[in-house]
């Protein structure tokens, strides 16, 4: 099964959201998931504490920069789609992680420091593509948008789009029910009503499903 | 609302992907280009003396103090007593070699 990679350098992008997110998301459309915590400050770890993960989605906690590359090829080879999860900072879990990775996706606040500091994921992207001689998809999502776009929102994404980077669509909006996943646990099926669930449901279901439909057709093309 | 949707699994597959020592060593130089730098502590490095508790223990501190005024006071560097040190050593081998000498703890036979 495949593995996503959810990179970027940048702290607080959203990263261990969109990996929780999506990986329960896959695991409700009938997937068996493995979220990868390698984020030392263990957030997806804290969210298993919360309650037990939904069926389907198992949890490995503390994997670190010798143990990453193993990690992802054992739980690939258990039939599991892998999503990992990484410390926002530029280190070699990054660039080791990537090199497993079937799809990295860049989180991305609409600010133009997270979308400098951000492009570096891609960056390390293209370099590791060039120095292993394979394609390695990618795209970046953006989080914590609001419902009405802001006119820098909408310059940085411009931009991407015009730079050939794949904007994955719908984005995750800054929602009460995202940030309560790691008050209670669990997914967004189980979780109790936060601000508007029914649109946060059908958002996070359309980003999986995003996602999904890139894994399936880089396999068609490959 | 959208449709929910359902997993194919048999459409998701892992790609051919590398991982031997050659990849891992180019994942790393390419995140090193990139500025991705190994930023865990190192697990398994020397470990202290457990004579002196010391890293990069040589002697006791206070041999160490003793040692370093020493050389101070004559003038030579910590270098010079220890091959006086050295030779002394290699002379009391010597000694203890000889046939019924006995070394500088044990009176000869």
């Amino acid at each position: 099964m495949p593995t996503i990679v959810i990179a970027s350098p940048k702290g607080g992008a959203g990263k261990s959201t969109a990996a929780v997110v999506l990986g329960t998301e896959l695991a409700r459309a009938g997937a068996r998931v493995t979220l990868m915590d390698c984020d030392p400050n263990g957030s997806l770890t804290l969210w298993a504490e919360r309650a037990a993960p939904p069926g389907g989605v198992t949890l490995r906690s503390g994997v670190s920069e010798g143990e990453v590359v193993r990690a992802i090829r054992s739980a690939e080879a258990d039939g599991a789609v892998v999503v990992v999860d990484l410390e926002g900072v530029a280190s070699r879990l990054v660039s080791r992680a990537i090199s497993q990775a079937d799809l990295v996706i860049t989180p991305m606040r609409a600010t133009t420091l997270d979308a400098t500091i951000g492009v570096r994921a891609l960056q390390l992207v293209a370099e590791e593509e060039e120095a292993l001689g394979r394609r390695i998809a990618h795209a970046v999502v953006f989080t914590m948008t609001r419902a009405i776009r802001s006119k820098q929102h909408q310059g940085i994404e411009r931009s991407l789009r015009e730079q050939g980077v794949d904007v994955i669509a719908p984005g995750l909006m800054e929602r009460a029910a995202y940030s309560a996943l790691f008050e209670f646990g669990g997914d967004l099926a189980t979780l109790p009503p936060q601000g508007n669930m029914e649109a946060a449901r059908d958002e996070a279901a359309r980003f999986a499903r995003a996602v999904y439909d890139r894994l399936v057709a880089r396999e068609a093309a490959a | 609302m959208s449709e929910p949707f359902r997993i194919d699994a048999g459409a998701l597959r892992a790609r051919p992907k590398a991982a031997g020592e050659a990849e891992l060593r180019a994942a790393d130089r390419a995140g090193e280009a990139q500025g991705f730098l190994a930023r865990e502590p190192r697990r398994g490095g020397r470990r202290p003396s457990p004579r002196t508790g010391q890293v990069h223990a040589k002697v006791l501190p206070h041999v160490r103090d003793e040692i370093l005024e020493e050389a101070a006071r004559r003038g030579v560097t910590q270098g010079v007593l220890i091959e006086e040190a050295w030779a002394l050593y290699l002379a009391r081998q010597e000694q203890e070699r000889r046939p019924g000498a006995g070394g500088p703890d044990r009176p000869g036979s």
